[in-house]
């Protein structure tokens, strides 16, 4: 811890004040913008936080990391008033505060930004701004160009510039986090709290974002990041506390710490994937090329559009797939990189039939599957792992033995056409509560009781206990921990080694560099071949393809 | 075990202390009707309880006001477990007594054991295809079953009033009603003293521990439950959801078809148009009282059957108008959904 004086950097001032792990309430009090101590949360039985602290000072941008249910989105949750704390203290500049709805808490300068952006795409960005406003609520009207001229000359002066009264539906993803962060800061915000902000940008737009960030730090805005990304971290943070079951095992200067440190931190154990990134890749199985060379799954031309005529008539731009050609064979794993919402929920959905394609071609097995619904497409082997894990991958009111076997309850030994057999359903379900080590009491429980890595642990439970020809794996890892991550990146590496053909709908660039033998990059409703490079994939997937190709032919 | 629910804690003490108060609430509330038209709360509850369990007959009335509201609560059962919200439970009813009927009067079968039989069978087949079409409208063309489900209630009501004011109308008769069925399609009364009820309660008895294995421990139950907690997830796990629709529809429709059917043969004996009471709509609050279990769907039907004759009881004896004895039936119930109502996650 010593070395910290030797940090380089503008922030050794911060770095000095570091020396200890755990900082006392009488040292910090003074200066901090954020201190909170001995927080304590239950929810039922459930022991989300007990006695976790977290000091923010002001004008630092700190990372809060932790795996799923470490109590990170709880402890921010009670920060900006939307959960109570059974115990602890919150201070804000040292004040004892007591928040019972986020409005008190905007009230002592403290914004949030939440994962998925709440901006109404057919409105104004001022409108966007506004709508949260008390000030405006009631008969009259604000004045929008005088509200649009603050907005922007406070954007300007922060450096993030936009244009007050483009609409929000016309905004790139970056573009409309930007608006959320111009809102807090509206509204007077000295504390921004971001969760996961850089989930669905671009790698360019995350550099961009985190650059922006640092501008906002030293202008004197504190910045709380809730994330898992460790190079995020080590890229931007000046300090990062790291939670675990409920606690928090460490606050540290970013620049004393490695992504491996972290990472064990916040599993409690050495964690493998992240030291040896690719090293869990094997080579692609000749053998599987030369005995059977026809690929299991292949789309030609296709289009197909989730357009609703409701959507057509208000003129939103048309959305869906275009002219999509993809082949995947057995044995090996090809991923469809790219940023959010530019085609991937279309393709998952033609390829699980819940979309029909209307032109092209989709075969598996070179069996026509055009018009199939997801029965029949399950009956071809097909194994499906939903991005909405919990809308089309889990059942919350049924048991997580229902769960794991429940698209075989006709099949014997799990059911006969006339009768499940309940008893070796329960059988089934606690061999997969052991074998996929899920964190749950009793198979009996209900899955909807289950965190984020538990659900997509039953969730690939139910996928690979069948034979499969095929696996559709869409967002696998999406919002799991380290741990989690690794176990499931080790299965589907063990399927494809098996000889399974799959296909790895992600957007998450160290997925695909750790498991695809093949990448496309989806830009726009469109594929792209690109080079297993990630510089590559990064410009593919801003759209930049022209870029792709001059890199590929120099 | 398969689909497991909050149900033992629901019935831990403090739900117990809930139904208390709520059983208390209503009587409370309906007493304080009693009393503004002049009756006396007390002496009216008294009656209920004694009009309504108080004799042997007085509780074969109760049995055979509970037979169609079983058969028909169980059908609905079937389908909100799968929310499909069939409310066209009354008109699968109609149509279903009045093609059995019709078949029982025109198609000349000797012997009662294949006529019943048959009867039954075609009565449930048209309630089934009554329902059927409100499936079909559902997957075809997207429209909403509530709504489709409601209004067949009329289309069927209506069918019903023409036929037995034209093709199917008594010559004799001063009402308009058809004949009277011939005996072989009549159904006896339960071979048991001083009880008289028809044999329909027997069926309507059996159909229970049938219905909770098909909810239960069926593929086929287990598949409607998932399809109704959800869809989405049921339909990736390979349920067919138009298939599934039609099905429950059948279904639903053919256990309202079926009571029907009963009903003519064997309490009406004849087509008439007030034949039901709202049978189809009272069992809607069956089903949800009996919180979609086959056996509750028994207790809940003995309960407003109670309730309905109970009233039939105080409105002769204490001058309670009709309507009133209606509202207090329905004040039960908004009690008792209140003490049963689960907290929203």
């Amino acid at each position: 811890m010593t070395e910290s004086a030797t940090a380089p950097g503008s922030f050794s001032f911060v770095l000095s004040g570091s020396a200890s792990d755990s900082p006392t309430a009488e040292q910090t009090d003074s200066v901090d913008a954020v201190s909170m101590v001995g927080i304590c949360k239950s929810f039922g039985s459930l022991v989300a936080l007990h006695g976790a602290d977290f000091q923010l000072r002001r004008g630092e941008i700190h990372a809060l990391l932790g795996e799923n249910g470490a109590g990170k989105s709880t402890l921010m949750n009670i920060l900006y008033g939307l959960e109570e704390r059974d115990q602890g203290e919150v201070r804000i500049d040292g004040v004892p505060v007591s928040f019972s709805t986020p409005q008190d808490a905007v009230v002592k300068g403290l914004g949030m930004v939440h994962q998925h952006f709440k901006l109404v795409p057919r409105l104004t960005v001022i409108e966007n701004v506004l709508l949260g406003d008390r000030r405006s609520r009631g008969f009259r009207l604000p004045d929008l160009a005088v509200a649009a001229k603050e907005l922007e000359e406070l954007a300007d002066s922060y450096g993030l510039p936009i244009s007050a009264t483009d609409q929000v539906s016309g905004l790139s993803v970056g573009e409309q986090q930007r608006v959320e962060i111009l809102r807090s800061l509206y509204f007077g915000a000295k504390t921004l709290i971001l969760d996961e902000p850089t989930a669905s940008l671009t790698p360019l737009e995350v550099n961009q974002l985190l650059d922006k960030l640092r501008g906002l730090a030293d202008t004197g805005t504190s910045i709380i990041i809730i994330t898992h990304h460790l190079d995020e971290v080590m890229e931007s943070a000046d300090r990062v506390t790291v939670l675990r079951s409920g606690l928090n095992v460490r606050t540290t200067a970013a620049a004393e710490t490695n992504q491996v440190e972290l990472a064990k931190l916040m599993v409690g154990r050495d964690v493998g994937i992240l030291t040896q990134k690719n090293a869990i890749r094997g080579e692609p199985l000749g053998e599987f090329f030369e005995q059977d060379n026809s690929p299991v799954l292949r789309l030609y031309e296709v289009a197909a559009s989730s357009h609703s005529p409701l959507e057509a008539a208000a003129g939103d731009a048309k959305r869906g797939l275009f002219d999509v050609n993809l082949e995947v064979r057995s044995g090996e794993i090809v991923a469809i990189a790219g940023v959010e919402g530019n085609g991937q929920n279309e393709l998952e959905d033609v390829l699980s039939g819940f979309l029909q394609v209307e032109q092209g071609e989709f075969s598996i097995d070179e069996k026509d599957c055009r018009t199939y619904l997801p029965s029949e497409l399950l009956k071809l082997g097909l194994g499906y792992i939903p991005s909405d894990r919990y809308r089309r991958g889990l059942i919350g009111d049924l048991s997580v033995a229902a769960n794991v076997s429940y698209d075989r309850i006709s099949e014997y030994p799990i059911g006969t056409r006339f009768k499940v057999n309940s008893k070796e359903m329960m059988r089934r379900g606690g061999q997969a509560v052991e074998e996929f080590s899920i964190a749950v009491g009793d198979a009996g429980d209900l899955a909807g009781t289950l965190s984020g890595g538990n659900a997509q642990r039953v969730v690939i439970a139910r996928a690979l206990a069948k034979e499969l020809r095929l696996l559709v794996a869409a967002q696998p890892t999406r919002g799991l921990d380290v741990g989690a991550i690794e176990f499931i990146w080790g299965l589907l590496d063990k399927q494809r080694s098996q000889g399974l053909a799959t296909l790895l709908i992600t957007t998450d660039l160290d997925e695909v560099m750790a498991l695809a033998d093949r990448v496309y990059v989806m830009y726009r409703g469109r594929l792209t071949e690109v080079p297993a490079d990630r510089d590559l994939i990064g410009l593919a997937m801003g759209g930049s393809i022209s870029e792709v190709g001059h890199s590929i032919d120099a | 075990m398969i689909a497991k629910t909050d149900l033992r804690k629901e019935f831990e003490l403090p739900a117990l202390a809930r139904w208390m108060l709520a059983v208390f609430g209503a009587l409370a509330t309906g007493g304080i009707l009693l009393a503004l038209v002049g009756a006396n709360p007390i002496d009216a509850y008294i009656e209920m309880v004694q009009g309504t369990f108080g004799s042997m007959f007085d509780l074969s009335l109760v049995l055979t006001e509970m037979i169609p509201l079983v058969i028909i609560g169980l059908g609905l059962v079937i389908a909100f477990r799968a929310r499909i919200w069939n409310i066209g439970a009354e008109g699968q009813f109609m149509f279903g007594a009045l093609v059995g009927g019709a078949f029982a009067l025109h198609v000349p079968i000797g012997s009662p054991f294949l006529a019943i039989p048959i009867v039954l069978v075609v009565g449930a087949a048209s309630g089934a295809l009554w329902g059927a079409l409100v499936a079909v409208a559902r997957v075809r063309w997207q429209v909403n079953e509530v709504i489709s489900s409601l209004l067949l209630n009329y289309v069927a009501l209506f069918i019903f009033a023409y036929a037995v004011r034209k093709p199917l109308r008594d010559p004799g008769g001063f009402q308009p009603t058809s004949e009277r069925i011939p005996d072989q399609f009549v159904l006896a009364d339960v071979p048991v003293d001083q009880i008289r009820v028809h044999i329909g309660i027997i069926f309507a008895l059996l159909l229970v521990p049938l219905v909770s294995f098909l909810v239960n421990r069926s593929p086929f139950g287990l598949r409607a439950t998932m399809f109704g907690m959800n869809p989405e997830a049921a339909q990736a796990a390979g349920v067919h959801t138009s298939r599934m629709t039609v099905r429950i529809m059948l279904l639903s429709g053919a256990f309202a078809g079926l009571a029907g059917i009963i009903q003519v043969m064997g309490s009406e004996l004849r087509l008439s148009n007030n034949m039901s009471t709202g049978f189809g709509f009272t069992a809607i609050v069956v089903a949800l009282i009996s919180r979609l279990r086959p056996i509750g769907v028994v207790v809940a039907a003995a309960l407003l059957g109670a309730l309905t004759l109970g009233g039939d009881v105080i409105q002769r004896t204490q001058q309670v108008p009709r309507v009133l004895t209606m509202v207090i039936q329905a004040i039960f119930v908004l009690f008792l959904l209140l003490a049963d109502r689960r907290k929203d996650r």
